[in-house]
This record gives structure tokens, sequence and C-alpha cells, in this order.
């Protein structure tokens, strides 16, 4: 476990030299990112000059609402700091048989592949996320309760984790359909689901998506469990959330392992 | 040299058993043609045509300990995909193969310490950084003590005269100098097996004859076992003893490079330089094929009879200077990759086919 966390730092280390390399490029990446989480606050500010809360009686007014946006920040900016850059460089990778080189090396192929890119520009987002939850956090109609305040970075691992199985599938659709630009696009469709509160999604369409979100792909666990138990009073059923996202997350890990696996033991590789 | 901080398993060769034993190892790929047109295109989406491909059909080979074997073939023939077998990199549809006694389609991290694979067409240093980024790298991948690795980086790096490139982007290098930095990251970790595929492939001369002295002195000097793949005989005749012919998926020939001459050639080219042009006719007399360059004449003279006829040739020609060569080993392969034929091995270092 030293070794892998050794061999990530030096990773991180070499991606960082090469983001200081074209500090132009990583500058304006920061700056685009950051325009982008600004546009979508102003839009959820714009939203609460209309209404105080997101569904009657949710418990979303604008604080919690708040704290649930910056926990999203927080978890989407590990996951596209840490493993988007790989996965998508794993399409072009298994097109021109650059995965040859990484299932050569003595480690794990799935490490080195989600792992091997680090994207620095993207924790801006991050920072902005972990700032508005301290904005949010006093605010609150209630104050977290301490066990909150314990199991919020687990869910957030849990969250994390949850979308880094889902990125580990589509990477190995990727060595199995030999091309996969959509890679990107599809993740996008799919953690928009992600992005806002559950009780959203209820009524005759709402119900069975909500369904498939948590039980099917659990994409609405990733935000909405941690955000829920910081930013909302502890209850019973989110005591059930917690476990099932705790369990969701494991099942997840142990699933997109599998998945990843046999995907490559099927790898054909380029031809030179 | 050895690896201090990882002991080694030396077991599978300290017996006399090979460190590459390869039975009946066959790779079948199912490809999809893709037909022409937009019609054919859309058709084409429902109801695609495929059919299998035989990569590699049940080749048998051993290698023993410090070997440097070349492996030479015409384009497609199979032999990235042999190293590719034998690497891990994909697994095969039948067959067996052990490399250093491991299965190599197991991937296990012992058995990936101890080979080096260097693809002459791929990149495996990161673009964006200098080389020397890349090298620690792999020396955290590959756990090498920092004593030793930086005691195996500079003898790599002085004997192919790299330092000076070592803190440059490797975008901003020539293929011969990335070709170079590719090597030293291959064998910092000092693998005993090390496969080449056509390293040299778009090399100007001068960094060829380069890779080739680094190459044949570092495997000399570890002892390593190497199978080299390429299309270059300049590269065959300065590294390797043996040589292995392969063409669509079957070995050829497996043996060494003098017996492929006597093997495949009943004949020695013999050129004679001559005072003036000669007569054509007097030329035919002699009952030789033969070509005339002006005041030059190049003859194929059976080789069992050149002790005889050659002395009369002299006497009545107006010689000035003769030479007595073997056919050149392009000349040879490239009439087995045509023919397709084949002719056994070398008894000692393969088994006949």
């Amino acid at each position: 476990m030293t070794r892998y966390l050794s061999i990530f730092l030096t990773f991180a280390r070499a991606c960082l030299v090469r983001d200081m390399t074209f500090r132009a490029n990583f500058v304006l990446e920061c700056v685009t990112s950051l325009g982008w989480m600004a546009m979508n606050l102003a839009f959820y500010l714009l939203v609460f000059t209309f209404t105080p809360e997101i569904g009657l009686g949710t418990g979303w007014t604008k604080e919690p609402f708040f704290a649930f946006v910056a926990t999203g920040m927080i978890i989407n900016s590990i996951v596209q700091a840490l493993f988007m850059p790989s996965a998508e460089e794993l399409t072009e990778m298994v097109r021109t048989g650059g995965l040859d080189g990484i299932l050569v090396q003595p480690l794990d192929a799935q490490f080195l592949l989600s792992m091997h890119r680090v994207d620095f520009s993207a924790f801006a987002n991050g920072l902005v996320g972990v700032g508005l939850l301290c904005w949010a956090i006093p605010r609150l109609p209630q104050p977290p309760h301490p066990v909150a305040i314990l199991l919020y970075p687990l869910l957030i691992a849990c969250g994390v984790a949850i979308l880094y199985s889902l990125v580990i599938m589509l990477a190995a659709a990727t060595i199995h359909l030999g091309r996969n630009q959509s890679l990107y696009d599809f993740w996008f469709y799919l953690t928009n689901f992600s992005r806002y509160p559950a009780e959203i999604y209820s009524g005759p369409w709402g119900g069975p998506l909500r369904a498939l979100c948590t039980f099917v792909i659990p994409i609405l666990l990733v935000v909405n469990v941690p955000a829920r138990v910081i930013a909302q009073p502890l209850t019973e059923q989110g005591g059930m959330m917690v476990a099932g996202t705790v369990f969701a997350a494991g099942a997840a890990l142990v699933i997109s392992r599998w998945v990843f696996q046999a995907a490559l033991s099927k790898y054909r590789s380029a031809s030179s | 040299m050895h690896n201090s901080s990882q002991p080694r398993t030396d077991a599978p060769n300290a017996a006399g058993e090979p460190v590459i034993e390869v039975r009946g190892l066959a790779k079948e790929y199912r490809v999809f043609d893709k037909p022409e047109g937009l019609m054919a295109s859309v058709t084409g989406l429902f109801n695609r045509k495929s059919r299998v491909v035989e990569a590699l059909r049940g080749v048998d080979l051993r290698v023993e300990k410090g070997e440097f074997v070349a492996m030479l073939g015409p384009n497609g023939a199979g032999k990235t995909t042999f190293l590719k077998l034998l690497s891990g990199i994909i697994t095969p549809t039948r067959g067996s193969a052990t490399v250093l006694g491991s299965v190599p389609w197991e991937r296990t991290d012992d058995f990936r310490r101890r080979f080096a694979l260097v693809m002459g067409q791929r990149n495996q240093l990161w673009w964006d950084l200098p080389a020397a980024e890349s090298f620690r790298l792999h020396k955290e991948i590959y756990r090498i003590d920092t004593p030793r690795f930086e005691r195996t980086r500079d003898e790599l790096v002085d004997l192919l005269d790299v330092r000076k490139l070592l803190l440059r982007p490797v975008r901003d290098l020539s293929l011969g100098e990335r070709m170079k930095l590719e090597l030293v990251a291959a064998l910092l970790h000092e693998p005993e097996v090390l496969f080449l595929d056509e390293p040299t492939i778009g090399l100007d001369v001068v960094a060829q004859h380069a890779l080739h002295r680094f190459l044949a002195h570092v495997q000399a000097e570890r002892q390593m076992t190497v199978i080299l793949t390429t299309h270059y005989m300049k590269d065959v005749a300065a590294l390797c003893k043996r040589l292995v012919v392969v063409t669509e998926g079957s070995i050829l020939y497996d043996g060494s490079l003098e017996q492929i001459v006597d093997r495949f050639t009943s004949h020695k080219i013999v050129t004679l330089d001559l005072d003036a042009p000669p007569d054509r006719a007097a030329i035919d007399r002699l009952g030789f094929p033969c070509e005339i360059r002006g005041p030059q004449v190049i003859l194929r003279i059976d080789r069992t009879r050149i002790a005889d006829v050659l002395p009369g040739i002299l006497r009545g020609q107006g010689v000035r200077d003769v030479s007595v060569e073997d056919v050149p080993l392009e000349e040879i392969v490239a009439e087995m990759f045509r023919s397709g034929s084949t002719a056994g091995t070398d008894g000692a270092t393969g088994a006949p086919r």
C-alpha cells in the first residue's frame, strides 16, 4: 500500500512538473473550470430568488442546498483530478496500442491505468467547494451533529468510490470496443443525475428514475447521502442510506474490478 | 550486476532449463471486414462479415540463457504478436509458453520485474517530461534502490553518451535520441530477458550503429537473453548468432546465421574486375549465370565447383581483382519470404519442422 502511495505521489509529481511546463494552459483550465462553477452558483442563487426551498418540505433551503452543491463540487473535483484524465487517455491508449507498455509493468494494471495522470487544475473546483461548505455550515438551520461530521469524509470517499467504479467500467468498455470517444459524454450524462437532490425525482417518471439511479446505478447516493448527513438532521432513514451507500461503494468497487480484469484478459492490442 | 533489494529467482536457469520455452503457440484474431461505400457501410452495421486471421500458427521455440536471437520476417509475419505473447500483453488461442519459468499472460509482478520490452514504434517515456523524470518513475515502479539505480543509470547513460539529453523534454528529442533513452529506461531494472521489437526502425546509420554497439556490449556483459525482431539484416549480422525466420505465423528457419547460407544457397557470388569490358559470348561460354557491369562481371557459381573452375577463369579473362562471397543474407531471406518454403532448422537449436 505504501509502495502504491509512493508511486502515485511520483505520478502526481510528474504531472505537476508537466502542468508547470505549460503554465498558461494550466491557468486557463483553472479559470475555465472556475468560470463554469461561478455560472452554476449564480444560476442557483437566481433560483432562490423565486423560491425559498427546492421542493416544499424537503429541507433543501438556500444554505443546505449550497452545502449540497459544495459536496458535489468536492466529490467531482476529486474524480476529475485523479481518475478522469487517465480514463480519457485510455481510449487513445487502446486504439494506438499504448496500453501494451502499461501491461508489462510490475504493478496492478487498474491502478496504473486509472491513476497515472493527475489534473491539478480540477482541484480548483474542490477548493471552491470547500470554501462554499465553510460558508454554508455556520448558516444551516441546525448545526451538523458530531457523528455527521465524522461520517461526512467517509461518505465523500464512498461517493468517490462509486464514481470511480463507473469510470473504470466505462474504461473497460473502451478495451472491448477498441474505441470509445463518447466516454466523457456518457460520464457527463450519468453524473448529471447526481447533481440535484433526490427529492426532485418524483411522480410517474421521476420515481422509477430515482429507483434506477439509487439501486441499479447508485449515482444518486454519491452526493445526496453525504450532503444530507452534513446539511440536514440525522434520521433513521438517513442511517439506512448511509449503510446503503457504504455497501454500494464496496459492491461497486468489487464489480468494477471484476469487469476491468475481464476486459483486460480480452485485450487484443493494436497492430504495430 | 545484481539487484541487491530483490532476490532473483534463478532456479529455472540453474537447472539447465531454457529461459524461454514455447510449444505450439498460436494466436487467432477475429477481424471484421469493412465494406466499401455508404450503402455497404450501413448494411454492415447490422450484418458484419468477419473472418479469423491466424497471426501465429503453432510456433515452437526454445531459447537458452544468454542467447541473442533475431526474429526476421516480412510485415504481418507474426513477429510482434510473438513478442506480445511472451510479454504477457495478449493471451494465446492455443499452446503454451514459459519465460523465466513463468507463464507470461498470468502477468505476475515477479515475472514482469525480470524482463523488459522495447517497441521501436511506441514511445514509453513521458512525452512532455525530461527522460530523467520517467527514469525516476521507473525506479519506483521496479523498486530499484537508490544506489543501484544511480549506478545503472550512469553506466547506461555514459555508454550511450546521452547525459546531456536527460533534462530535455522527450518531445524535443530526435527519434534516435529517444530510442537511446527508451533503452536506458528499459534496462534500468537490469532485466534478465529483453524483447526488442524493431528498435532500429527509422534510425539513421549512425544511430543504428550506436545502438548495435550498445546492445552487443550490454548483452555480453549481463548475459541477458534477448529476442530482437527486425527487418534489417544489419541488425541481425551485428548482434545475433541465431536467426529465426518467420512468415505467415510459422517458423521457416531456426538456426545459425552461417547455416542459413549453407542451407538455402547452392552457389557463391564471384566478382571479377577485368581490364576492359568483356566479350559477352566469352563470358556466356563459362556456363554460369552472370551479370556484366562494364569491366565487372558477377558470376553465380556452384559452391562445390568453385575450386575447380576458378583457376581457369582467372587465367583466361585479364582479371585484375577477384572476390568470392556468399549470397547476401538479404537475398536469401527475401527469397525465403517469397517462396515461403519450409526447410528445417539447425538441429542444435530447434526442432525440425
